[in-house]
């Protein structure tokens, strides 16, 4: 057997032949570094890089399972084909290049056939070059890519961009007071990032967190404000309203660089901590000492969060609010405060995007152009043009100028405005990453072509015409651009080739784009390390290739800080200055001052709902160890949180009587998931909090529900109609939903009704579908038996767990050896075939009125009241054991042999006299000694 | 001498399991092995005055070890470093040394047939590496390192933080130390 040192460490990492590589992680957006042992082609061992500059050497549950995800048997290693129906997952694996040219020719027939427009493409988390399904997108002529990133800072992004001119991405914290984290929990979704703000606490930092749950992050607070979820709009305005009321801005800088100040004064007056305090649950007063924690400890930040983007309606309303808190506490562009690079000097995504060739008339037929100005390309074009004349360059239009998802699924299904036709989705799921399942489910069952680039096979997978294996974080240089909005870079390099034939997204975008009839100029970089190599070239730095930079210089790129950009060219808006009074909001017909929209279901707005819907739901936050709706198939993690929990207080929980770990369903107007109970005083009594993302890759398919997608993924319960999604920027809201909580019975189902509600010209769409299986089927586990090692005689039961045959209904124990039922208990054996005792004086079996049964035959004994033969004189004949026994000395008479004998010695004793038998002499002797002839009984003569 | 001793900031613990899994995959562990749980006594107190503290747990690689001197075979032994360990080839599965520990630092996994426990990765410390648990950590909340050297950071921290051992009072002297998390807002 192995040494310690094997079993601790199997692969020697030492080994000659053995390559580091400095890779990275790419199962979140952190894209730790991360030192990658390769041996002929593969990785052998993976840890931390202790030199990169985001992790430290640190890795997370994530990051630690890599080579089990790189060699996991589910993964899709060969482009497939549908060989069956549409969901019945049957394939066919064909090449690379062969799927390349069926899908290109079957998007080039719907191209001709409906236009360009009707093909759309779904990104996913940023785990891929998505430049280059723009580049595609833009050079196919279609303006319907679209993505998640509604839900995740865009339109924070936008917003803010709108009022001030950029968003500061990467605040600058190492001279910062005071920090809050807004509906973020570092201490889940950002590890590095949770240790910095521990360095920074320790050096003096303040940090506020707003969140309604008593997260990792709000454990580490200075102040926690657990508010309603999804009144975060309301907690904003009112502490504008204190902040102006107590004359904590930055005087100054109001004067000479913000517009509309007035006016905004005017606006928040009603918004008081008073007014705020129903709405948020808050303590008027703790409003008022976040407040003035933010204004006067300068400068601070303000972190970003997922939360601003998914509040829905109020979510616009919201960002505005948070932009002019920055601004008005004069915490833009300064040391400390947040700070607002602008666009990098290398080349950015948006530069390699070819935004310029999608052209202008196809514009206006990106779905969702006309509802959700902001973060199509109305507003992005506009801030694109405002955004080129100030810096020379513009943001990434991929994520930020996007056609509305939810509108995309809808068009599908309805054909309004135009019906989409095929889909191509890349790192995404959409039954489980996007609102309203059912309606998404119904769409990719019902689009014409559908294509899946993914690591797994997805719920989505399932149903497409082509599965396409992609290459994970090993398999490919990852660099760091923060999304085209800061101006450094973090790289690293590629371990490994693909292996298989998975490719990476860039060769797949690259490989459809040749296909479809693109130039070789239009792609002109083979792999990844060519386009990033062109991308550093505006930087000069002295490196002769990519992996020339990751290796010698570092992989980082940081140029040196500078602050008060706007003091040279003002700020990136129409009017140069900070727009408290936002004219491009305004422009695109939205309030100019951030004006108080509710959430889309609260028990203040909508209190007939909360009624039947007493409890407010709050979702679509990160926890660890799963990443949206990822890693469910890697046991590594998986053996940590094996099922979906909700967050209950125990409080509401025992007055529903719900018991921790119990399956509960969680209903909204919308349907119900079901999750497990998860008791913590960390929430309100009125609030719960539901994980995102859960399918079941472990179960079998069911096309009606694929993978459980629908059972306990809390997109099931979201909503995605138009009136709720925020007019400006379209996000939908998982944050403060109504909902009411109740056990699972035996029986319940799962249901798939859906809707999609209808317009003055359009009458809307309701459909049921079959119920679907239950999300929780107790699988018996199959027992282990053990078989009797004898034979049970009939009528026993054997005992496995005792490897021992008892009778039923007396427990009697079955003694294999002798063939006897015993009695443990008193250690009387019973007889297997009749029952009857034993009875050892007798030497017979005696039943329970005390008859006696032959051992043998058991036939009953007949008991005689006088001797059965002829009986010495002298002896007494003894009834129940039908023997002729002398009562003096205990003696018994055998007739057969005629003589008496002692039951205890087993002496013999004559019948007559009552000598004893002495064997050794063959004759009788007397108590004295005296000894007699056997046969005449006369003493022997003298000769002793 | 050397004497090997880790030291566990629960005020920066966050509960994220990092080390738990990072553990298990360089190691290898069999799926019901688990060197080193991070657990919790749950959220204490009443919504919204509440607190919530982390304790990653682990081998405690004491000075007087109950599992080492139970084995009959002297399959459970300790370095002069401090380290203590299982040599697989000698262990013949007898488990007392399991139950010797209080700490329930040591397991069988039922694919194996011979005692786990936690080396401090005795081969990474052997090449001059931080166990791999340290270095997984993203919140720096365990240290390791000698505490025989009065410079390295674990006896800095030991001479001068309030610290805690577990079960000190059975006399096992063992050697991770816990910064406590007092908790408390504002």
């Amino acid at each position: 057997m192995a040494d310690a040192r094997t079993i601790d460490q199997k692969v020697d990492i030492h080994a000659p032949g053995v390559v580091v590589r400095k890779s990275a992680c790419y199962f979140c957006h952190q894209n730790c570094g991360v030192l990658a042992y390769v041996k002929d082609g593969d990785v052998i061992r993976i840890e931390g890089n202790p030199e990169h500059t985001t992790n430290l050497g640190g890795l997370c549950c994530r990051g630690n399972i890599a080579l089990k995800h790189l060699h996991h048997p589910g993964r899709i290693n060969h482009p497939l084909k549908r060989a069956g129906a549409k969901g019945e997952n049957k394939w066919e694996k064909i090449s690379w290049d062969q799927a390349i040219t069926e899908i290109a020719e079957k998007l080039n027939q719907i191209k001709a056939e409906s236009g360009p427009e009707a093909v759309a493409t779904a990104g996913g988390t940023l785990r891929t070059d998505d430049w280059s399904r723009r580049r595609f997108m833009n050079l196919f002529g279609s303006p319907n890519s679209f993505h998640n990133a509604l839900l995740c800072w865009i339109p924070t992004f936008m917003v803010e961009t709108a009022v001030s001119g950029w968003s500061p991405f990467e605040t600058e914290l190492s001279n910062s007071r005071v920090l809050i984290l807004w509906g973020v929990n570092p201490g889940a979704s950002n590890m590095p990032g949770m240790r910095g703000y521990s360095d920074l606490k320790k050096n003096g930092l303040k940090i506020i967190v707003v969140d309604p749950r008593y997260s990792e992050t709000a454990a580490h607070a200075d102040l926690w404000l657990p508010l309603r979820p999804g009144s975060d709009t309301a907690l904003a305005l009112a502490m504008i309203n204190v902040i102006i009321n107590e004359g904590l801005f930055d005087f100054e800088f109001v004067d000479e660089w913000c517009e509309g100040f007035g006016e905004l004064a005017d606006h928040v007056e009603e918004y008081t901590p008073e007014w705020a305090a129903p709405l948020t649950w808050l303590d008027p007063e703790d409003i008022r000492k976040a407040a003035r924690m933010y204004a006067m400890n300068k400068p601070g930040n303000i972190q970003w969060g997922c939360t601003a983007d998914q509040l829905g309606r109020t979510a616009g309303a919201g960002m505005h609010a948070r932009a002019v808190l920055r601004a008005i506490t004069g915490n833009l562009d300064k040391p400390g405060g947040d700070v607002m690079p602008g666009p990098a000097a290398y080349i950015t995504d948006e530069e390699l995007e070819a935004n310029d060739r999608l052209p202008d008339e196809v514009k206006p037929k990106q779905i969702g152009y006309d509802k959700f100005k902001l973060t199509s390309w109305q507003g992005y074009g506009r801030i694109a043009e405002i955004s080129k004349a100030t810096w020379g360059k513009a943001p990434t239009a991929e994520w930020m100028c996007e056609a509305h998802g939810p509108s995309v699924f809808k068009a599908i299904l309805t054909g309004d405005p135009y019906q989409v036709r095929a889909l191509l989705v890349s790192a995404t799921n959409p039954l489980n990453s996007y609102g309203d399942t059912k309606m998404v489910l119904a769409a990719i069952k019902k689009v014409e072509f559908l294509v899946v680039c993914d690591y797994w096979m997805t719920p989505t997978a399932v149903f497409a015409d082509y599965v396409m294996p992609i290459a994970g974080a090993l398999e490919r240089p990852t660099i760091h651009t923060n999304y085209g909005v800061t101006d450094s870079i973090v790289a690293t390099e590629r371990a490994i080739d693909p292996l298989y034939e998975r490719h990476t997204d860039y060769q797949f975008w690259r490989d459809l784009g040749r296909a479809c009839g693109q130039t070789a100029e239009d792609w002109p970089w083979e792999r990844e390390e060519d386009v990033y190599f062109y991308m550093l070239q505006p930087l000069g730095l002295p490196c002769e290739s990519y992996d020339d930079f990751v290796e010698n210089l570092g992989g980082a790129y940081y140029p040196p800080q500078h602050f008060y950009r706007y003091k040279e060219k003002g700020f990136c808006t129409p009017s140069r200055k900070v727009e408290l009074s936002c004219g491009l909001l305004e422009e695109l017909g939205y309030p100019a001052l951030p004006t108080y929209i509710g959430p889309v279901e609260s028990e203040v707005e909508t209190s007939e709902v909360a009624k039947e819907y007493p409890l407010v739901l709050t979702t679509g936050g990160g926890f660890m160890p799963y990443h949206h709706s990822e890693h469910f198939q890697i046991k590594e993690i998986r053996y940590l949180y094996k099922d979906p929990r909700f967050t209950m207080n125990p409080r509401t929980a025992a007055k529903m009587g719900i018991k921790e770990g119990d399956w509960c369903w969680i209903e909204t107007r919308r349907g119900r998931i079901k999750q497990r109970a998860n008791l913590e005083e960390t929430v309100d009594p009125r609030v719960i909090y539901a994980q995102r993302g859960w399918w079941y890759p472990e179960r079998e398919l069911d096309t009606e529900n694929p993978y459980g997608c629908l059972d306990s993924n809390v997109n099931v319960i979201t909503s995605v109609d138009d009136a709720d999604c925020d007019p400006i920027g379209g996000s939908w809201a998982n944050r403060g939903l109504l909902c009411k909580v109740y056990k699972v019975q035996e029986g319940d189902k799962v249901t798939n009704e859906w809707s999609i509600p209808g317009s003055a010209s359009e009458p809307g769409i309701h459909e049921t579908y079959s119920t679907s299986k239950l999300a929780y089927e107790v699988v018996p586990k199959e027992r282990r038996h053990y078989p009797a090692e004898f034979e049970v005689p009939e009528g026993l039961e054997y005992d496995e767990l005792r490897r021992t045959a008892y009778q039923p209904g007396t427990g009697y124990r079955y003694d294999q050896n002798s063939g006897w039922l015993i009695d443990d208990s008193t250690n009387v054996y019973y007889d297997l075939v009749t029952g009857y005792a034993y009875d050892p004086t007798a030497n017979d079996l005696v039943d329970t009125e005390g008859n006696h049964y032959d051992m043998q035959t058991r036939e009953l004994k007949v008991l005689s009241e006088t001797p059965t033969f002829d009986m010495p004189e002298g002896l007494t004949w003894d009834v129940p054991t039908q023997q002729a026994w002398d009562p003096a000395t205990g003696q018994v008479y055998d007739p057969n042999s005629g003589w008496l004998i002692d039951p205890n010695t087993n002496v013999y004793y004559d019948v007559v006299t009552r000598y004893a038998y002495d064997p050794a002499a063959n004759d009788l002797v007397d108590a004295e000694g005296n000894h007699y002839d056997l046969e005449t009984r006369e003493p022997k003569g003298g000769a002793q | 001498m050397t004497r090997y001793a880790m030291v566990i900031d629960q005020r920066r613990c966050i509960g994220c399991q990092s080390c738990t899994v990072a553990c298990r995959t360089w190691n290898d562990l069999p799926i019901d092995e688990i060197y080193n749980p991070v657990v919790s006594e749950g959220v204490t107190g009443i919504f919204p005055h509440v607190h919530l503290t982390y304790k990653p747990l682990l081998c405690q690689h004491c000075d007087t070890p109950p599992c080492v001197p139970c084995c009959p075979t002297g399959a459970s032994q300790q370095d002069e470093d401090g380290i203590v360990w299982v040599d697989p080839d000698k262990c013949m599965c007898c488990k007392v040394c399991v139950n010797a520990c209080p700490y329930g630092a040591r397991s069988k996994s039922h694919f194996e047939g011979f005692v786990r426990k936690c080396t401090f990765c005795k081969p990474r410390v052997e090449q001059g590496l931080q166990p791999n648990c340290v270095a997984t950590c993203h919140q720096k909340a365990r240290i390791f390192g000698d505490l025989d050297d009065p410079e390295s950071q674990v006896s800095k921290l030991v001479r001068g933080m309030y610290t805690e051992r577990t079960f000190e009072e059975l006399g096992t002297e063992p050697q991770i130390y816990y910064i406590p998390d007092a908790g408390g807002q504002l």
